[in-house]
């Protein structure tokens, strides 16, 4: 056996043996009443984006495609999502104080509009996570409007 | 007798804080420049929590200066002392309205100032996060009152013109926002005694 062959035999025993490393999943299944949209009045449009879009990263609730099964895409999956999560949790958006909803919302839409977000790197091959012009157009609106909503409410602004 | 008192005190810093508006003052700081000014009192400070507010107060004004300078990484380490300092807030000695007050705007500072203090080569992700953080401390020295005077200054051009305020120790303006490319873009727009 020459050295080609080792170091490709060895790649694709380590490749198997990472396979039974599978991360734990990140599903509460419950929409607890912190859950945004609980905490807040989404919109059937908007929550639909959520869902297919954020939702599997910056909420309790990831939905597994295939792909995620085989190593190191599940790993990769895993740090996003907890990044994701710590940055904003729709599941826990009610925890947040008043003001840092109006801020998250707030980040929200900049990070929409300068592009930030959705992650270019993470929609290369989760493409439900791609957002057309008008989905970004809906959603920045939407945060517009409940943030103004969110911070009038505050010590009687 | 108490409740009233708190209710004159929110009432005023609700009639203040609607002056703060950038949407609604914008124009008038365009047309009169530096001219609009307003002189106000900030409450009088509470001697608990006053040694609490006196730090964070001064570390804030060092994220304002480093990022007046344009330096990420004096603003990263005054970012995480902030963090530190609001530890130190006996919030347990604030009466139930102020404490209601404080947990709402610490919740966020918190993470502002965590921010900061993460990414010390990224100005403009710390810029964004400093403009909300002025806001709630704005708002908390309006609650909890600060040992020095300090000026509520007003930039009309950051964040695509939507505008934005910082708090300061000094009436010279030195902004933050825009740093070394526009140093004295901005206006004082109240003075809290």
């Amino acid at each position: 056996m020459n050295w080609k062959k080792k170091i490709l035999l060895s790649v694709i025993a380590v490749f198997i043996i990472i396979q039974f490393i599978q991360p734990v999943h990140n599903t509460s299944g419950q929409v607890l009443p912190a859950d945004i949209t609980q905490t807040l009045s989404v919109p059937d449009n908007v929550r639909e984006i959520f869902t297919k879009a954020c939702n599997d990263c910056h909420s309790n609730h990831t939905r597994y495609p295939w792909y995620v099964y085989i190593q190191p895409i599940g790993w990769m999956m895993e740090n996003h999502i907890k990044k994701g999560k710590e940055n904003l949790n729709f599941s826990e958006f009610g925890n947040y104080s008043k003001r840092k909803q109006a801020n998250k919302l707030r980040s929200i839409g900049i990070s929409l509009e300068d592009g930030s977000m959705p992650l270019y790197g993470y929609t290369i091959l989760h493409q439900a996570a791609r957002l057309s012009t008008e989905e970004k157009k809906m959603i920045i609106a939407w945060v517009s409007n409940t943030k103004d909503s969110l911070s009038k409410n505050q010590y009687g602004k | 007798m108490k409740n009233i008192i708190i209710g004159i005190a929110l009432t005023s810093i609700a009639i203040t804080a609607c002056n703060t508006s950038p949407d609604k003052n914008k124009d008038a700081i365009l047309v009169n420049s530096a001219d609009v000014k307003e002189v106000t009192e900030s409450p009088k400070k509470d001697p608990n929590v006053d040694g609490a507010m006196r730090e964070m107060i001064s570390q804030y004004l060092q994220i304002k200066n480093a990022l007046a300078n344009d330096n990420g990484k004096d603003a990263a380490n005054a970012g995480n002392a902030f963090v530190e300092s609001m530890g130190k807030m006996e919030k347990n000695s604030l009466s139930p309205e102020k404490k209601k007050v404080w947990d709402d705007l610490s919740d966020d500072a918190k993470e502002m100032a965590e921010h900061i203090g993460k990414n010390g080569d990224k100005l403009a992700h710390q810029r964004e996060h400093f403009d909300m953080l002025s806001k709630d401390m704005y708002d908390m020295v309006k609650t909890f009152g600060a040992s020095q005077p300090l000026y509520n200054d007003y930039c009309p051009m950051y964040n695509n013109n939507k505008g934005a305020t910082w708090l300061s120790e000094t009436k010279e303006i030195k902004n933050p926002y825009l740093g070394k490319k526009m140093p004295t873009c901005g206006s004082v727009k109240e003075e809290m005694k």
